[in-house]
C-alpha cells in the first residue's frame, strides 16, 4: 500500500513538471496550436480501432499512439524494455521474470498493473501468428505482484523478448483488464490505453478524421529514442490522422501545406515532389514490402512442383517492379527468399535467377507438370494499384508461356474472401493471387503466417513440406544470430525447389513530408508520431 | 432503283433538312466504323511494354503511351468497342425490360400497383450508388457492368411507357379495337406499341449517352469493367494521376469520350425534334 | 392538399420497404466478407470463421434480415461493423458537408441553367443558341472527376485562389467554407447545368410555340416579360420535374465530387463501407438516400400546384 502511495506522488509530480513544461496542455481544453499540430495522411483508413482483433496495419499505427508495449525493438531490430524495468530469466532459460517500470498509468487514471499484463498478453496471443508459436511452449504466465509477472515455458524458446518487441501487426500492445478480456474474435469497447498519445473521440470522425492528443501524464523512459524503444517524448501537442484515398488530392494537399505528412505517394509523383523547396522525402521503412506471388497447391497446374518452378523463369521482376513504380529507385528485384536486405537475406540456390527470365524453360517445366490447357484463375485485386498492375504483367507473362490465364478482376475484399476456398478453380477456387509483406516479416520465417508450409493448415495456397517445417522450427530454437542464419540458408535451399511462393519485386515506400518536419522515427510498419517536432 | 448519285442527293437532301441527326449520325457511324475494323488498324490494347511507360505520342506510338507502357492509340480504338457496346446494349437492355414492364403496368390496371411499387423503390436507389455496389460486391466483367448501369434505367423507361399507354387507349382507336372484341395482348401489341415507338426511341439516345459516362465514373470509383479490358472510361480514371505528366492519356480517351456522347446527344435532339416534342422529353 | 401530402407519405413506406429488401438481398447475397477484412492479411480460415460467427454472419439470411428489418421500423439504423459508433451517428458527423455541396450546386446550377436556356430558347435558331447548346453538350460530356482535376490544377495549384481539397464547417467561418465549396460545385454543377438549360430551353420553345404564346406576341407583350411571366410560368412544371429527378444524378455526382476533393461527405462514407462490406452502413446510407429522394419528389410534386393553378391536390 505504502509504494503505492509513493508512486502516485511521485505521478503526481511528474505530472506538475509536465504541466509546467507545457502550459498550453495544462489548460487542457483549449485548442492545440497550428504550430505544434501535425496533419498526416496514411495510407488508408483506420478500419477499426481494435489493433488485437484486426491486423490492418491502419489499426496497428493507431495502436502505436495509443497503447504502450513490453518490449520494443530499436534501430538494430533488437528488443529493448519499455514498460519493463527489470527482467531476467532463469538459467535453464525456462522462466522469463519481468517488472514494470515506475509511472505507467492508464488513461483514465488507474495504475497499470500485472492484472492488466497477463490477460493482454493471452489475448494477443491468441490472434498474434508469432504469440501462437510462442505459446505452444509456454506453460503459464502469471502474476507474482502487482508489479512483477512471469513466463513459464516447457522448452527454451529464443525468441520471447523479439515477439513482445516486434513492429509487426498484431503488435503486443497492452490493454487494460477490462478490455484484455474481451474475446479475441470480438473486438473492444473503449479505447483506453497508457500510450503516448490519447485518442480524441470528441473531435475524431471516423472515416475523415482521427485526432489524437499528447498524453500529458506519460511518463517516458530516460534512454534516447531508437526504434520503438527508448524514451517517448511527445514534442507535439496533436496528430490528426486524416483520410485521403486520392494520391493527386493528398499530393496536391502536401504541397499547398494543407497537410505536414503523406505516407505514400505514388512514385511518378516524387519528382514533383523532390523538386517543391518545401518538400522533403524520406525512406522511414527501409526494407520496404516484398511483393508475393501466392499458387494454390491444391490443384493443377501448380499441385505440381514443376509447374512452381516454371513460375520462377517466367517471372520478369523488374517488368512488374516498372509497371508500378518506373524507373524509381525505390524498387528492385528480390532473390533471396529472405528478402534482399535483412538479416536472414542468402544466396542460397539462387541460379533460376542468375540466369535471367527464360520463356522456353518455363514452357518446357509447364509441359513436364503435365499441363493441359486448362483455364488458370489469376484473382486481380483491381482497388490495389500494385497488385492490380502485377496481375496484368503477370497475365501476360503466362500467356507468352502458352498458359490458358483467366484474369478475373474484382476488388481486394473479393479476393480475401475467395482466396479462403479450396475448392478447384472452376468451382470457385483459384490459382494464383498477388500480394504483398513487409520486408521485416518476409525475413522471418517465424512472424509471417505466408511462410508455413504445413498444408491444410498453411496460409492461403496451402503449401505443404515437411522438411521447411522441420527447419522453420529448428530456426526458432536456433542460439544464436549465426546459427539462425545458418539455417536460414538451409530453409532457403529447400524453398526455392519447392517454391512455397515467389516474389515480383522488393519496394520502399518513401514519405513525403513538409521541410519543418523532424525527427519521424525510421521504423517497420508503424509510423510513431513521439519524437517528431513541427519547427 | 436508285442511281448512286440519287442515293447521294437524297442523303444531301436528308442532311439539309436535319442536319443535328446527319452530323451526329456520320460521327457515330464513323466510330462504330472504327470499333468495328480496330483489330486491323491497331495493335494489342493488352499488350505491356513496362520500359516503354509514359511515352509522349510519336511515330511508333501515335497517341503515346499509358503508366504500364500499353499503346494508347490500340486502347483508344478498342475503348471504342466497348463504350460503344456497353452503351448500345445499356440501352437496349433498359429500353426492352422498361417496354415490357410499362406495357403491361399500364394496361393490364390489376398488376399496375404491383409492378410499380418495385419499380418506384428501384429508382428510389441513387443509380450510381446501385451500380457501384452491383459492380464491386461482384466479380468485375463487362456483363455485370451492362447490368449495373441499365437496371436503374428501367423504372424510368417504365414511366415513360405507361405514359404513353395510359394516353393512348383513351384514345377512339383503341376504344374501337376493344368494342370489335380484339383480345389484349392483340391490341397492346397493334394498336398501343407503335405509340411507344418514337419517344423510346429518342429515350435510347439519351441512356446511351448516360450509360457511356457512367461506366466512365464506376471506373473512377474503381467499380467498371476488368482493367486489362480498354474503355475510355477507364482509360481516363487509370491515368488521372498523370493528367499533368503525361495529358495524352487523358485527352485521347477523353476527346472521344466527348465526342461520342456529343454525337449521341445530336442524334436525340434531332430525333426528338422531329418525332415529338412533347413525349419525348426525358421523364 | 395536406390529405394528400400525408396520403404520399404513407405510400413512401411501401417504396422504403422494398428499397431495405432489395439493398439487404443484394449485399448478402453477393460475395465478399467483412469477417475476412477484420481478421487482416495474415489470418487464418480458422480465425475468419469465428469472428463470422461473432457478427451472426453465419445465421440465416431470413433471420438476419428480420432482426435489421425490426430494429430498421424503430428508427436504428444498426451499428458499423468496425468502428463503435452507430450509423445514425456516423452519416450525422457526415451530412454537413454532403448538404452544403449538394445544396450549393443546386442553388447554383439551377440559376445559371435557367439563364442560359431561357436564352437560348429567346434566340432559337442563333448563334448564341448553337453556343449556349454547345457548351452544355461539352458539359454534359466530360465527366465529373476530369472537370474536377482541371479545376484544381488550374484554380488550386496554378493561380492558388482555392485551397486544393477539403471542407470547412460553416461554423469556422462563412468566407473559408465558401472557399472550400467553390471548385466542387463547379465541378458538379456543371453536368447539372447542361442538363438543365437543355431541359429549359426545350420547354421554353414548347411553350413559346403554344397559341396563346403567339397570340401574346401578337398583341405586343415586350419580349423580356413575355418570356419570364407567361413561358417561364407555364414551363415551371417540367423544369421542377427535371429537377426533382436530377437529384438522382446530383447524388451520384456528390459521391465522385467528395472523393476528387476529399469532402468527409456521406458520399465518401458509403463508397468506403461497400470496399469493406460494411453492410449497416451501406443499408443505412442507401436507405436514407432513397427516402430523401422521395420526399424531395413529393415536395416537387406538391410545388406544382405553386406553379399551376389548374393542377389542385
Amino acid at each position: 500500500m505504502i509504494k503505492f502511495t509513493r508512486r502516485t506522488g511521485l505521478q503526481g509530480s511528474l505530472a506538475a513538471a509536465a504541466l509546467l513544461a507545457a502550459p498550453a496542455i495544462a489548460r487542457g481544453q483549449a485548442r492545440p496550436s497550428a504550430a505544434r499540430t501535425v496533419r498526416a495522411v496514411m495510407h488508408g483508413d483506420i478500419p477499426t480501432y481494435d489493433p488485437i482483433w484486426t491486423t490492418a496495419n491502419m489499426t496497428a499505427y493507431h495502436g502505436g499512439m495509443v497503447y504502450d508495449t513490453l518490449f520494443g525493438i530499436d534501430a538494430n531490430q533488437q528488443p529493448q524494455p519499455q514498460m519493463v524495468s527489470r527482467y531476467g530469466v532463469s538459467d535453464d532459460k525456462l522462466t522469463y521474470t519481468f517488472e514494470l517500470r515506475d509511472g505507467l498509468r492508464w488513461h483514465d487514471g488507474t495504475a497499470v498493473t500485472t492484472a492488466d499484463i497477463v490477460p493482454s498478453l493471452k489475448r494477443w496471443a491468441a490472434r498474434d501468428g508469432g504469440g501462437q508459436h510462442m505459446m505452444l511452449r509456454v506453460k503459464d504466465i502469471a502474476a507474482k505482484d502487482e508489479r512483477t509477472f512471469s513466463i513459464a515455458l516447457k522448452e527454451p524458446y529464443g525468441l520471447v523478448l523479439d515477439v513482445l518487441a516486434k513492429t509487426n501487426s498484431p503488435l503486443c500492445f497492452m490493454m487494460r483488464k477490462k478490455e484484455a478480456e474481451t474475446d479475441p474474435m470480438q473486438k473492444i469497447d473503449q479505447v483506453v490505453g497508457s500510450g503516448p498519445f490519447i485518442l480524441n473521440l470528441a473531435e475524431t470522425k471516423p472515416g475523415t478524421q482521427y485526432v489524437y492528443d499528447r498524453n500529458p501524464s506519460y511518463v517516458p523512459r530516460s534512454e534516447p529514442v531508437s526504434g520503438i524503444s527508448g524514451g517517448k517524448v511527445v514534442k507535439l501537442d496533436r496528430v490528426v490522422i486524416v483520410n485521403m484515398p486520392d494520391a493527386q488530392t493528398a499530393v496536391a494537399a502536401l504541397q499547398a501545406g494543407e497537410i505536414d505528412f503523406y505516407e505514400v505517394p505514388p512514385a511518378d509523383f516524387l519528382g514533383q515532389l523532390q523538386s517543391d523547396p518545401n518538400i522533403k522525402i524520406e525512406v522511414l521503412n527501409a526494407l520496404g514490402n516484398v511483393g508475393q506471388v501466392r499458387l494454390n497447391f491444391l490443384h493443377p497446374p501448380f499441385d505440381n512442383v514443376k509447374a512452381r518452378q516454371a513460375m520462377l523463369y517466367l517471372v520478369n521482376q523488374s517488368d512488374a517492379m516498372k509497371a508500378t513504380f518506373g524507373d524509381s529507385k525505390y524498387a528492385r528485384t528480390v532473390s533471396s527468399y529472405f528478402g534482399m536486405g535483412t538479416p536472414m537475406e542468402n544466396d542460397a540456390n539462387t541460379d533460376w535467377f542468375k540466369g535471367g527470365r527464360n520463356v522456353e524453360k518455363a514452357k518446357q517445366l509447364f509441359k513436364e507438370a503435365g499441363y493441359d490447357g486448362r483455364p488458370v484463375v489469376l484473382m486481380q485485386a483491381t482497388n490495389i494499384a500494385v497488385m492490380s498492375n502485377t496481375s496484368q504483367v503477370l497475365a501476360q507473362e503466362l500467356r507468352q508461356a502458352g498458359i490458358n490465364v483467366k484474369l478475373e478482376a474484382m476488388d481486394w475484399s473479393n479476393v480475401v474472401q475467395r482466396r479462403s476456398n479450396k475448392a478447384a478453380p472452376d468451382q470457385g477456387g483459384w490459382n494464383i493471387f498477388i500480394t504483398w509483406s513487409s520486408g521485416s516479416a518476409i525475413g522471418n520465417p517465424i512472424l509471417l503466417a505466408a511462410h508455413a508450409a504445413t498444408g491444410d493448415k498453411a496460409w492461403f495456397g496451402w503449401p505443404s513440406d515437411a522438411k521447411h517445417e522441420q527447419l522453420r522450427d529448428k530456426w526458432a530454437t536456433a542460439p544464436s544470430l549465426d546459427a539462425r542464419k545458418a539455417v536460414a540458408r538451409e530453409l532457403q535451399q529447400n524453398a526455392w525447389d519447392f517454391v512455397p511462393q515467389l516474389y515480383y519485386g522488393q519496394w520502399v515506400q518513401p514519405a513525403a513530408m513538409r521541410k519543418n518536419i523532424r525527427g519521424v522515427i525510421p521504423v517497420p510498419e508503424i509510423i510513431p508520431w513521439w519524437n517528431a517536432e513541427k519547427v | 432503283m436508285a442511281r448512286p448519285d440519287g442515293i447521294a442527293r437524297t442523303a444531301l437532301a436528308f442532311a439539309r433538312r436535319h442536319p443535328t441527326i446527319a452530323v451526329g449520325g456520320a460521327l457515330l457511324l464513323s466510330m462504330a466504323l472504327v470499333a468495328a475494323i480496330a483489330p486491323w488498324i491497331a495493335g494489342d490494347p493488352r499488350h505491356m511494354t513496362p520500359s516503354d511507360r509514359l511515352q509522349a505520342p510519336s511515330a511508333r506510338y501515335w497517341f503515346g503511351t499509358d503508366s504500364l507502357g500499353r499503346d494508347v492509340f490500340a486502347r483508344t480504338v478498342h475503348g471504342a468497342r466497348v463504350s460503344l457496346a456497353v452503351g448500345l446494349s445499356v440501352a437496349a437492355a433498359s429500353v426492352a425490360a422498361g417496354l415490357a414492364i410499362g406495357l403491361v403496368a399500364g394496361y393490364y390496371r390489376r398488376l399496375d400497383g404491383w409492378l410499380m411499387r418495385p419499380m418506384d423503390g428501384l429508382m428510389a436507389i441513387p443509380a450510381i450508388l446501385l451500380a457501384i455496389a452491383l459492380v464491386s460486391l461482384n466479380k468485375a466483367s463487362v456483363g455485370i457492368v451492362i447490368a449495373a448501369i441499365a437496371v436503374p434505367e428501367v423504372p424510368r423507361v417504365v414511366r415513360l411507357v405507361r405514359a404513353v399507354v395510359l394516353t393512348v387507349r383513351e384514345r377512339p382507336f383503341v376504344e374501337a379495337a376493344v368494342g370489335s372484341g380484339s383480345r389484349g395482348l392483340k391490341i397492346v401489341l397493334r394498336h398501343i406499341l407503335p405509340s411507344t415507338v418514337a419517344p423510346l426511341i429518342v429515350q435510347a439516345t439519351y441512356i446511351m449517352a448516360s450509360a457511356i459516362l457512367v461506366e466512365a465514373a464506376l471506373s473512377f470509383l474503381g467499380a467498371g469493367v476488368p482493367p486489362e479490358i480498354p474503355t475510355w472510361g477507364n482509360m481516363i480514371a487509370s491515368s488521372r494521376l498523370f493528367l499533368a505528366r503525361a495529358p495524352w492519356t487523358i485527352f485521347f480517351p477523353g476527346a472521344c469520350l466527348a465526342l461520342v456522347i456529343l454525337a449521341v446527344n445530336l442524334v436525340g435532339d434531332g430525333l426528338r425534334d422531329r418525332l415529338d416534342p412533347r413525349l419525348a422529353r426525358r421523364m | 392538399m395536406a390529405a394528400y401530402a400525408l396520403r404520399r407519405l404513407l405510400s413512401m413506406l411501401p417504396v422504403v420497404g422494398i428499397v431495405a429488401l432489395f439493398v439487404f438481398m443484394l449485399l448478402h447475397l453477393a460475395p465478399g466478407d467483412p469477417a475476412a477484412i477484420i481478421a487482416g492479411d495474415n489470418a487464418t480460415p480458422e480465425n475468419i470463421a469465428q469472428i463470422r460467427q461473432r457478427l451472426g454472419l453465419d445465421e440465416p439470411i431470413w433471420k438476419q434480415f428480420l432482426v435489421w428489418a425490426a430494429s430498421l421500423a424503430q428508427g436504428d439504423l444498426g451499428r458499423s461493423m468496425f468502428w463503435n459508433e452507430s450509423v445514425a451517428t456516423l452519416i450525422g458527423q457526415r451530412a454537413e458537408p454532403t448538404i452544403a455541396l449538394a445544396c450549393s450546386t443546386l442553388v447554383v446550377a439551377v440559376a445559371i441553367a435557367l439563364a442560359l436556356g431561357i436564352v437560348a430558347a429567346a434566340k432559337a435558331g442563333t448563334g448564341i443558341d448553337r453556343l449556349v447548346m454547345g457548351i452544355a453538350v461539352v458539359g454534359f460530356s466530360v465527366p465529373v472527376f476530369v472537370t474536377g482535376y482541371l479545376l484544381i490544377f488550374v484554380f488550386a495549384i496554378g493561380l492558388k485562389w482555392l485551397p486544393v481539397q477539403g471542407y470547412a464547417p460553416i461554423a469556422d467561418g462563412v468566407i473559408p467554407w465558401l472557399r472550400h465549396l467553390v471548385l466542387p460545385s463547379a465541378a458538379l454543377g456543371l453536368a447539372y447545368v447542361a442538363l438543365i438549360a437543355r431541359i429549359t430551353r426545350a420547354t421554353m420553345l414548347d411553350v413559346l410555340a403554344e397559341d396563346y404564346m403567339r397570340t401574346a406576341r401578337a398583341k405586343g407583350v415586350a419580349p423580356v416579360p413575355m418570356l419570364l411571366r407567361h413561358a417561364l410560368k407555364n414551363a415551371a412544371v417540367p423544369i421542377v420535374t427535371v429537377i426533382g429527378i436530377g437529384v438522382a444524378l446530383l447524388i451520384g455526382g456528390v459521391v465522385i465530387t467528395e472523393t476528387v476533393f476529399n469532402i468527409p461527405g456521406i458520399g465518401r462514407l458509403v463508397v468506403d463501407a461497400i470496399s469493406r462490406r460494411d453492410y449497416p452502413i451501406i443499408q443505412g446510407v442507401i436507405i436514407l438516400f432513397s427516402g430523401v429522394y422521395v420526399l424531395l419528389n413529393l415536395l416537387v410534386d406538391l410545388s406544382y400546384a405553386l406553379f399551376d393553378p389548374r393542377i389542385r391536390y
